[in-house]
């Protein structure tokens, strides 16, 4: 081969070099000072300039202001003094976007050492920096997340065998063990034995599956005190789809948990005096229950025979007595009935308590109407006018409220006897407080400086030749409008008639 | 109690007072010699069952109401009640409760063992003689009792 032609192999072969160099490389070419002489289509696509705009310029035109002076001059100082110079530049193309190269600078001198030209061969790494700086700036907010987290939860790591690889402060601020001492180690370090077997073989079950456990553990510190943990147990699996480690977040509830068990406490020891206030109660009522029945059996038994035998003498001695000694024995007769009316009637007061309330809605209006005619309304051999105004119904037990209803009523007329005409006035008030009930008549009254003795038991206001009665009835009423929730009161004038009024339970009201 | 004597009324009475007053007022109505009188609840039994003092009596026999007093010593009337009612030969005599008591669980419990009539003694002694009276001519003379089976 002659050397023109071994020439010609070799530019060739140059050819083909710096057209293979074209398709990979940025590539630019400049003079000693630096002034671009040659740029090829990568370098111009990547900078966004067209050629005419690099071709003498030098290359502060892409700086981009990233890169320290110092850096600058360490390029210049190597490539100077004829050395390859190798870095990654940040540059800043026409548009104004940034991109990076992976930058080889190499220097070709002339016969006195001098550099000739340099050649710099670039290749883009602009994505690969991105993603470095993604990577960063996430790495910073992981880092960040953490400290946010470490400030706020107990945290720990395990294995998928249970053995803690990680814990933070506050896990060993609670637990009170140094790290040295919990790591290796697994959670049955702190293990209170206040759960069950089953609760840890359900949490291991679910986060062995993969999936979250939640729930409230009470664990035990190293000094043998207990808190209690709000925790998260996030199982994190591996490709296999099997659990790689578990990450468990806690918040401690221990002071919440102590008002808990106070507050349960509390209604435990509640509980505990309610059964035994109940207990004595209903021993209070059981020996009130002894009480009555034997006053009803045995209290009742001499009554009978002192009425007995006086009727009896009457009956056998009568013709031998004189007028004055029968007259005696039917004093001891009357005597003796009326105490047994008084024992009844205290009876079935005392029963009044013992009773309980079958609360039902009532139509008042029937019930008045159906105890005036139980009380022998119209009354042929007396003048009685009853006028009833329209009553409103009410929740309450019928049975009692009936007795209210007779005990008011007839002492209404039991009064108004001496009267020429009966007035009696039967109507309901619409009050703040609820409807009030009254009942209204002319007749004879009372003193009212003896009201405060009205509803008292075997409190009487008149003498017995005047009015009978055994004083029980309108304590009777008192005791049944109280247990309603009601109350009653009373308006009175010597000789000027008397009004009883009273309410029921005020929830009462508006029930139809 | 003579031999022989039929015996149709058995009044269980253990208060003195009330017996002499039932007494008398069965005499006034005439049917006092046809009853008997137990004062506590074993007397009671031992008639009504034949047994003790009146193992030679027929049991049943004749007894066409029994006036029973709750309140009894050594075995109330309500026990009373229970053992005369449990047995098939007694359970069809007519029991009527004659006391003192208007307790409503008294009442309830005697008529849920099958009493007859509940009486609450009056003080009145004129009602409690009217009482003791009709009661005895009701089930001694009005009342039909059921054929005993020997």
């Amino acid at each position: 081969m002659t050397d023109e032609q071994t020439l010609k192999a070799s530019l060739k072969e140059i050819g083909d070099l710096k057209a293979a160099l074209d398709e990979h490389a940025i590539v630019a070419i400049t003079d000693p000072q630096g002034r671009i002489t040659y740029v090829n289509d990568k370098f111009c696509a990547i900078s966004k300039y067209a050629r005419e705009e690099l071709i003498g310029q030098d290359h502060r035109i892409i700086n981009s202001g990233h890169h320290p002076k110092e850096f600058i001059r360490d390029l210049w100082r190597t490539i100077g003094r004829g050395g390859v110079w190798k870095g990654e530049i940040k540059n800043r193309a026409k548009d104004g976007s940034f991109y990076w190269v992976d930058t080889t600078i190499v220097p070709f001198l002339n016969e006195q050492g001098k550099p000739r030209q340099y050649v710099a061969i670039r290749a883009d790494i602009t994505a690969r920096k991105l993603a470095e700086e993604g990577l960063r700036t996430s790495t910073k907010e992981v880092l960040d997340l953490k400290a946010a987290l470490d400030e706020h939860a107990i945290v720990a790591i395990t294995d998928a065998r249970g053995k803690i690889t990680y814990v933070n402060d506050k896990f060993c601020a609670i637990s009170k063990y140094t790290r040295a001492e919990l790591l290796g180690q697994d959670h049955r370090i702190i293990n209170s034995a206040f759960h069950p077997k089953e609760f840890f073989r359900d949490l291991w079950t679910t986060i062995a599956h993969g999936r979250v456990w939640k729930g409230e553990i009470k664990n035990r510190a190293k000094d043998g005190s207990f808190y209690w943990v709000d925790t998260t147990i996030v199982p994190f699996l591996n490709e296999q789809g099997k659990p790689r480690q578990y990450v468990a977040i806690r918040a401690d509830i221990t002071a919440r948990k102590q008002a808990e068990e106070a507050v349960h406490r509390m209604n435990a020891e509640l509980e505990r005096r309610v059964v035994e206030r109940t207990a004595q109660l209903e021993s209070a009522n059981r020996e009130l229950e002894a009480f009555s029945y034997s006053v009803s059996h045995d209290l009742r038994a001499p009554l009978r025979a002192v009425d007995g035998f006086s009727q009896a003498v009457i009956e056998d001695f009568g013709p031998q007595l004189p007028e004055e000694g029968r007259r005696l024995l039917q004093t001891i007769r009357h005597s003796a009935q009326r105490m047994g009316a008084l024992i009844d009637d205290l009876l079935s007061f005392s029963r009044l308590n013992r009773q309980e309330l079958s609360k039902r809605s009532v139509n008042t209006n029937a019930l008045v109407r159906a105890v005036l005619q139980e009380l022998g309304a119209p009354w042929p051999d007396r003048q009685v006018q009853v006028r009833v105004a329209e009553l409103p119904p009410n929740l309450g037990d019928p049975a009692l409220l009936k007795q209210v209803w007779i005990n008011l009523l007839a002492n209404a007329l039991k009064y108004t006897r001496k009267r020429d005409t009966a007035l009696i006035e039967i109507g309901c008030e619409s009050r703040p407080e609820g409807p009030v009930y009254f009942v209204r008549d002319n007749g004879t009254g009372f003193d009212m400086k003896y009201a405060g003795k009205l509803f008292g038991v075997f409190q009487r206001l008149h003498r017995m030749e005047d009015y009978e009665g055994t004083g029980v009835g309108l304590a009777t009423v008192q005791r049944i409008i109280h247990r309603h929730g009601g109350r009653i009161w009373a308006e009175a004038a010597v000789d000027g008639g008397a009004t009883f009024f009273f309410t029921l339970e005020k929830e009462a009201t508006n029930h139809a | 109690m003579p031999d022989g004597q039929i015996i149709n009324l058995l009044l269980v009475e253990d208060n003195p007072q009330d017996l002499m007053l039932a007494q008398r007022a069965l005499r006034k109505a005439g049917l006092d010699h046809r009853t008997h009188v137990a004062r506590d609840g074993v007397e009671a039994l031992d008639f009504v069952f034949c047994n003790g003092p009146f193992a030679g009596r027929n049991v049943a026999a004749e007894l066409r109401v029994i006036l029973l007093d709750l309140k009894l010593p050594k075995i109330d009337g309500l026990e009373v009640l229970r053992r005369i009612k449990e047995d098939a030969r007694t359970r069809i005599i007519p029991v009527v409760v004659l006391t003192s008591s208007r307790e409503q669980r008294d009442v309830a419990e005697a008529y849920r063992l099958g009493i007859n009539s509940y009486i609450v003694k009056p003080v009145n002694y004129e009602l409690y003689a009217e009482a003791v009276r009709d009661l005895g001519l009701y089930w001694l003379r009005l009342n039909q009792p059921p054929k005993v089976e020997e």
